[in-house]
């Protein structure tokens, strides 16, 4: 599934590297807000639902080969975030819904976590 | 040569202990030998003016500071020049602080004087996060005239690293704070890319007995935020000594030794390290030329409430390296006679779970020779079949010109340590166990 397929489910708008959302695959998922814990423990291909909107999360995503970042509770990106997310081709979704059930319905979508140790 | 501990709370801080008025905290940092102090509440500067009254009484420096939370969670040291600038800060702060305390979860956040006496209670939420980024926060502190420093990079929580992941590409931050539980040299290493940034230790303090726990030595002509930010720059010869963990790195404890013998008139000081990692054995030596000891000085020499000196005490000194010792499964020993000296031998087993770190030798002797420049330091620290020697007089042969007290000459001496001690480090090879 790509990222692109999930934004309606999940009530999404997508404000970032429009296209690249439309080409990447979701391989599985990852929820945190503390970036050097997403560091650690997501992977290649999860996408990312947080509330952080620093440009930093951009270059965490950047770093792991994330499929893209959602941004939940209606949080708006920083004008540098979205910059440098169009110049990484990392897409980046903002949507309404909180981080629980973004993730309930990637879940339900065959979206998977796993076990960290 | 002064101590600083620049980063403590007050009662104002909700999370902070009640005992932490104004004149408790004071008391504690006068307790704890430092210079100066900087209050820094969360997101308020209420109980400055108080404990820069209740400094004044206790010759304690109070430099006005605020530890601002980030929209991001990530906490930012602001200090300020002057109460005014301090209160500009809070200003713009309270703007973009929503939200109301609720005593009964958060903690109660209390405005007191210089006598204890409480003047009211602030309502902000001041335990929450401010709608400002990082990068707003950085850029306010600077607006108004003060420093910025990120709060203890070393906790996972509201550390900028742990909330970012990473430092920010270019944010202006003036240094980078590491918390007690962080010594100096782990520091180093684990933040070495973020390494352009200067290194503060201080105590983070909530409660009385955590002030000045950690702190950071600094060569200024007065404690003042002014004179603190040209030692973070480096500028105009003021100078960042080192840091570190007075209860718990033994390089401090050594560095009190150290001051004990030149206060009692030593003009020469060896200090030796020893480090037999296979036959499980850590001596510390300390030898002075000094006046030495009768027999009956000797005897209590070890009783923490004995001591020689007239004016105030920098730590615990020798009671406390005795009793790291017999923790670690050694012991201290002194000899001495009157008119010749005194050797301190302390003794432990290196790899024992109760060995405090050796912290930061780098502090100790730039300490030693910023404050006493005319001091002739032997320093020798051996681990297995390798050694580094650094003896004061033929830096200060080296130097021709320049004083060994003078900016060159402590550059020169931090170059010295700094080649010599990681050249050991790495001959040891893995052989050391990693300290922290």
């Amino acid at each position: 599934m790509t990222l692109a397929e999930t934004v309606d489910r999940i009530e999404g708008t997508i404000l970032a590297a429009v296209s690249e959302a439309a080409r990447r695959e979701v391989r599985g998922g990852y929820v945190g807000d503390l970036l050097s814990d997403v560091m650690a423990n997501s992977r290649e291909g999860d996408v990312w639902v947080t509330i952080q909107k620093h440009v930093n999360v951009v270059a965490v995503a950047q770093l792991q080969g994330m499929a893209g970042i959602v941004l939940v509770n209606g949080r708006q990106p920083e004008p540098d975030m979205l910059k440098r997310a169009e110049e990484e081709h990392i897409p980046v979704i903002s949507t309404p819904l909180q981080a629980f059930e973004v993730a309930g319905i990637l879940h339900s979508l065959g979206i998977r976590g796993r076990r960290t140790t | 040569m002064y101590a600083l501990d620049l980063h403590t709370h007050t009662c104002l801080s909700p999370c902070a202990e009640l005992d932490m008025h104004p004149a408790g905290l004071v008391g504690a940092a006068v307790r704890a030998t430092l210079d100066a102090v900087a209050v820094c509440d969360h997101n308020s500067a209420e109980n400055i003016a108080a404990t820069q009254r209740a400094g004044r009484s206790g010759s304690l420096a109070v430099i006005p500071g605020m530890e601002v939370t980030s929209e991001e969670e990530v906490h930012i040291l602001g200090l300020f020049p002057d109460l005014e600038s301090a209160l500009a800060m809070q200003s713009r702060v309270y703007r973009s602080l929503p939200g109301r305390n609720d005593p009964d979860v958060f903690g109660m956040q209390v405005v007191a004087d210089e006598y204890a006496q409480v003047l009211g209670f602030n309502d902000c939420l001041l335990s929450g996060a401010t709608t400002m980024s990082v990068e707003r926060v950085v850029s306010s502190i600077h607006d108004v005239g003060g420093i910025a420093v990120a709060s203890h990079v070393d906790r996972e929580r509201f550390g900028i690293i742990g909330q970012l992941g990473m430092i920010p590409a270019g944010l202006a931050l003036d240094g980078l704070e590491v918390s007690a539980r962080t010594s100096l040299p782990a520091a180093r290493t684990r933040y070495a890319r973020e390494v352009e940034y200067p290194l503060l230790c201080n105590s983070d303090a909530h409660e009385p007995k955590d002030v000045g726990r950690a702190l950071t030595y600094m060569f200024l002509q007065e404690p003042t935020t002014t004179e603190v930010a040209m030692a973070l720059a480096g500028r105009n010869g003021r100078k960042i000594l080192g840091g570190g963990r007075p209860m718990e790195d033994l390089a401090l404890h050594i560095l009190d030794i150290a001051q004990n013998s030149i206060e009692a008139g030593a003009t020469e000081l060896d200090i030796e390290l020893a480090e037999e990692i296979a036959a499980d054995q850590f001596v510390i030596e300390v030898r002075d030329n000094g006046p030495g000891m009768d027999a009956e000085s000797l005897a209590r020499a070890t009783d923490p409430f004995f001591t020689t000196r007239k004016t105030r005490r920098v730590g615990l000194g020798l009671p406390l390296l005795a009793e790291a010792a017999r923790a670690a499964g050694g012991g201290l020993s002194i000899d001495s006679k009157p008119g010749a000296g005194v050797r301190v031998r302390a003794t432990f087993r290196h790899g024992h779970i109760d060995r405090a770190p050796l912290g930061d030798i780098e502090t100790t002797l730039m300490v030693l020779v910023a404050g006493h420049p005319d001091l002739r330091l032997r320093f020798r620290h051996q681990i297995g079949e390798r050694e580094f020697e650094l003896d004061s007089g033929d830096l200060r042969a080296a130097l021709e010109d320049a004083e060994l007290g003078s900016p060159e000459g402590l550059a020169l001496l931090r170059e010295t340590i700094r080649r010599g001690e990681s050249g050991l480090a790495r001959e040891a090879g893995g052989q050391a166990r990693s300290e922290s």
